[in-house]
């Protein structure tokens, strides 16, 4: 699988001179699987620019993990939504309160939007994620609810020997020793147990978390913990804060990658999620093939 | 990609975690009505903390524990009102005796309530408990 990343900032867009190298536009990665398949994760304004490079798709899924507004705001900017020749499926939570269509659709309206989601050209339908793992494209998924404010999924995407974890809003330290907490009762630990690359929520440092405990989101010492207890291969840092230049992410990773040895593991298995970025995912063993 | 299926429900995980928070004696049950967490001041009014109990069924929490009623004679915890309650998914209060692990029982004044995250019925409940006076009588 090959994880591109088109848009990995959080909360809002953080467009500027200090922000170009890690990229100001909010969440959105493309996964390419080995047979051809695509899945879109997230739809932040990301999303707007890899509209632009799917102009040959037909069938488009879109895997939401909450409506946020960082997390949806490029639909209405999706150049697909525009084509009448194409079916673009979109997966997110249930709730009680509306159907995920009907709570979407609070954005894509009148005053807030020109159009209608009626009023798209494409096909577009909206559907709860299953309870259980479905499949999708020739790949395995799962979504389970994580420790955000408000409901928030977290997906794992398994593909052949293959497997991902995309928690990008997740808050597992909300009251909750993680160092040593048994497993079962650390949010999205069965998401993300054993993946070949878990891309997780890194929005703030250490030294920025005590003013904003409960907004949802980890802080680096929490993220490796996290990461560490799940046994993931790979950490892809991701969910920049929008007040994080270049600069400071840069400092973040030489920390991650520092803390990261002294949790004796290996630095390269660590990088900071920047726009433009593809990651080659691979299984920890090459699968045998007859 | 099977995935292992222990993982308890995040609306358990976060109920424990404001338990874990809170001064108020309080206990954490399952869908099975056993008991899966209990915070640092029921540990304290039971004389165990949680960590040396660990998850314990209803019919070993009975026997270690109680309830009793107001004559000391236990009491089936599928009696109480507070089982049938939360097992039809409604909150409930009731007043018995629990028994610490030094076997000094004391009267607890007790409101349980399901948590409840899908259709399909509650994944758990959440119980605290107020230690009465001992003059006060039991209701």
């Amino acid at each position: 699988m090959i994880l591109k990343v088109w848009g990995a900032r959080g909360s809002v867009p953080a467009p500027g001179p200090r922000m170009n190298r890690y990229g100001g536009n909010t969440s959105c990665l493309q996964l390419s699987l080995p047979n051809g398949e695509e899945l879109i994760l997230d739809a932040g304004t990301g999303i707007r620019n890899l509209g632009l490079e799917l102009a040959g798709r037909r069938r488009i899924h879109i895997l939401l993990t909450h409506l946020h507004l960082d997390h949806i705001q490029g639909l209405m900017f999706f150049p697909p939504c525009f084509r009448a020749e194409v079916e673009i499926v979109i997966w997110g939570p249930a709730s009680p309160e509306a159907s995920l269509e009907e709570r979407i659709a609070r954005y894509i309206s009148a005053p807030l939007s020109p159009v209608e989601v009626r009023e798209l050209p494409c096909s577009v339908s909206f559907r709860d994620t299953p309870a259980s793992e479905w499949e999708l494209g020739g790949a395995t998924i799962r979504a389970e609810s994580v420790t955000h404010r408000g409901p928030t999924l977290g997906y794992r995407i398994a593909c052949g020997e293959t497997t991902i974890a995309y928690v990008p809003d997740h808050e597992p330290a909300l009251g909750a020793p993680l160092a040593g907490l048994e497993p079962e009762w650390i949010s999205g630990f069965d998401l993300a147990r054993d993946v070949d690359l878990l891309v997780h929520d890194c929005q703030y440092g250490d030294e920025e978390y005590p003013e904003h405990v409960g907004w949802g989101h980890s802080r680096l010492s929490d993220t490796l913990t996290f990461a560490q207890r799940v046994g993931a291969r790979r950490l892809l840092l991701f969910h920049h804060d929008p007040l994080h230049s270049d600069e400071r992410l840069d400092e973040l990773g030489v920390d991650a990658r520092r803390s990261w040895r002294a949790l004796g593991r290996d630095a390269s298995e660590i990088e900071m999620a920047a726009e433009g970025a593809g990651v080659e995912v691979e299984p920890a063993v090459p699968a045998m093939h007859a | 990609m099977a995935i292992q299926q222990s993982q308890k429900p995040l609306e358990l995980i976060l109920a424990r975690n404001l338990l874990t928070s809170v001064s108020t004696p309080a206990f954490l049950l399952d869908a099975e009505s056993a008991v899966v967490f209990y915070n640092e001041a029921a540990g304290a009014l039971l004389g165990r903390p949680f960590e040396d109990s660990g998850r314990m069924s209803a019919a070993q929490w009975t026997g270690a524990f109680g309830p009793f009623d107001g004559d000391g004679t236990p009491v089936e915890v599928d009696s109480l009102a507070v089982t049938d309650a939360i097992r039809a998914g409604r909150p409930a209060h009731g007043t018995f005796e629990i028994r610490a692990a030094d076997g000094e029982r004391t009267a607890v004044e007790a409101s349980a309530f399901p948590i409840v995250a899908s259709p399909n019925g509650a994944s758990g409940a959440m119980v605290l408990f107020w230690p009465l006076d001992r003059n006060e009588p039991t209701r």
